[in-house]
């Protein structure tokens, strides 16, 4: 097997007291796309910013094809694109100055931007808009903006953290799409998002985090047989006991009880005919929820 | 690592450039009004009490101290104020190092585009003044402009330690009045050092700007250079660039990655 892109282990950071990230094992191969996902403050941010070598790692060990981050070579960190939780393009510059001077940075010569950034324009449908300045971008164009920079090196390994957080549906769809192809060209996409549906559209494998730890990963379906057995019966109380006493998973939800079954008859057919409830497939939110709890975290 | 790439601090003072030209009013305004001002004021104000300083006319005394002036508050404003916001409100340097530009090369870009600026400012002084009849020399002017430009990196390096330090805007005002006024006003930027108490003059050779005036005002006025003198006083502002330098570095290092 290849070496894998990226390679953690037992890695670690600590911002004085808060262990952000506690001791993560975390193997990327090449040419998947991995979501990592948490909650609010479960890491994912600083593991994305230790792979780029922004954030020195308190302890463990971490390699990113193939070296410390702080190792790689100048050209070498052209085969790495970042798509950071904050947009941070010039304001004051023009779409295609974002991206010439972004081209710059990796050492890009002159022609081989001239050639590239039409193509980035074209891929991110931007190609309208090349002349304006950033400041006048909608947000779903700033984002759409950032992901073409982060490409413009045209790197192997596409890191992205939260690239659609407050995109609406079109915005998304077409940033799916645009993954989607890149992962189809052999990309390495690593990503985080709070959008469940996005991560079992678009992950090959899940990694879900919460405290700086592993909770559970594997493919989106795996984890879904797994932690959530394929189906949700949610049943309005009061819920009969022989429900809860034969060891069927469920959860108690506050007004209703959430039961995880892989056939719903175990539990609608011993319902009584009163009852009250909502049969519908597990999906990887249900598995989330499940697995980090359903209280809000606080910043 | 990988030392320290020319082209990598270019791209990043390309990036400086771009935005400058952007705002390239606002930007004439400040760098190349203000030390006009200042010169007018006190060529006009000054120079009619003031006939002489060290035995030169003060036209020609002034236009020299206004052209490091300006560099220094040019160089020193540009890695100050305008970094601090690069670095916590634009996130600029962020996503700059997410590339192959490394910190030392970034800070080495925000420097040189420091100087630079600085120099534009420099030059319209010396221009201006020069017309006037502040320049005696202008071969000795010419051969001034590297050591300004030196001088500026330094000035900006000291502002990047002090932005490696800041936790807000406001911190700026202990740089600006207890590091730069001081090189303005002690520094014989306007006034011959000789008319301050003993003490207090050999306080100001702590500084880098007499170090800078020592060089650049017997260029511009004809006056010539002492070689060793001259070596020593840029060995002074040799020191003023490297030690500033390397301790910004460091602790934003620290700050940014630790
Ligand atoms: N520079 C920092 N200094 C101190 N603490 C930090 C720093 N960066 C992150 N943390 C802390 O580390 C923890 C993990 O933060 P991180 O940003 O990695 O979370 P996240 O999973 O990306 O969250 P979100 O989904 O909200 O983006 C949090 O407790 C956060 O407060
Ligand atoms: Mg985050």
């Amino acid at each position: 097997m290849a070496a894998p892109v990226i390679l953690a282990r037992a890695l670690e950071k600590r911002f004085g007291e808060v262990r952000a990230v506690a001791g993560l094992d975390l193997t990327v191969p090449a040419g998947i796309c991995l979501g990592l996902l948490g909650p609010n403050g479960a890491g994912k941010t600083t593991t994305l910013r230790m792979i780029m070598g922004l954030t020195l790692p308190s302890g463990g060990r971490l390699e990113v094809l193939g070296r410390p981050p702080t190792a790689l070579s100048r050209t070498e960190r052209r085969r790495i694109g970042l798509v950071p939780q904050d947009s941070n393009l010039d304001p004051d510059l023009s779409v295609v100055q974002n991206l010439l001077v972004y081209g710059g940075y990796f050492g890009l010569p002159a022609a081989a931007l001239r050639r590239r950034v039409p193509e980035l324009l074209a891929f991110m449908q931007l190609t309208e808009k090349a002349g304006a300045r950033v400041s006048q971008l909608s947000g779903g164009m700033k984002r759409r903006l950032v992901i073409a920079r982060a490409l413009i090196a045209e790197p192997e390994l596409v890191i992205l953290d939260e690239p659609t957080t407050g995109l609406d549906p079109q915005a998304r769809l077409l940033i799916w799409r645009q993954l989607l192809q890149l992962r189809a060209q052999g990309k390495t996409l690593l990503l985080t998002t709070h959008y469940m549906d996005e991560a079992q559209r678009l992950c090959d494998r899940i990694v879900l985090i919460d405290g700086g730890r592993i909770l559970a990963q594997g493919s989106p379906a795996e984890l879904i047989a797994r932690h959530v057995h394929g189906h949700v019966v949610e049943v309005t109380k009061p819920v009969p006991p022989a429900l809860t006493g034969n060891g069927l998973a469920h959860e108690d939800v506050g007004d209703a009880m959430l039961f995880y079954v892989a056939a719903p008859g175990a539990v609608i057919d011993r319902l009584p005919p009163e009852a009250v409830y909502l049969h519908r497939p597990a999906n990887l939110e249900d598995v989330f929820l499940r697995l980090t709890g359903r209280k809000l975290r606080e910043g | 690592m990988h030392g320290v790439a020319l082209t990598a601090a270019g791209a990043v003072w390309r990036r400086q450039y771009l935005v400058w030209r952007k705002l390239i009013w606002s930007s004439l305004a400040t760098n190349v009004c203000n030390p006009l001002l200042f010169l007018f004021a006190f060529a006009f104000g000054l120079g009619a009490v003031m006939a002489e300083q060290e035995g030169i006319a003060y036209l020609a005394f002034v236009v020299p101290g206004m052209m490091a002036y300006t560099s220094m508050f040019v160089a020193s404003f540009e890695t100050t104020v305008s970094a601090f916001a690069r670095y916590s409100l634009q996130r600029t340097w962020d996503a700059t190092l997410a590339t192959s530009v490394t910190l030392e090369e970034l800070l080495l870009g925000e420097a040189l585009w420091a100087a630079s600026k600085a120099m534009l400012s420099a030059l319209c002084v010396l221009l201006v003044g020069g017309l006037w009849g502040g320049i005696p020399s202008w071969a000795g002017a010419v051969a001034a402009l590297p050591i300004l430009f030196g001088a500026a990196l330094g000035f900006a390096a000291q502002g990047l330690l002090c932005t490696a330090f800041a936790r807000g805007f406001d911190n700026f005002s202990y740089f600006f009045t207890f590091w730069t006024t001081p090189m303005f006003v002690f520094s014989g930027v306007f006034f011959s050092l000789d008319r301050f108490p003993e003490s207090l003059a050999a306080a100001a050779w702590l500084l880098p700007m007499p170090h800078l005036l020592a060089l650049v005002r017997p260029l511009t006025t004809g006056a010539g250079l002492e070689p060793l003198a001259a070596a020593g006083h840029g060995l002074v502002l040799l020191l003023y660039f490297v030690i500033p330098f390397a301790a910004a570095t460091a602790r934003i290092r620290r700050r940014m990655f630790d």
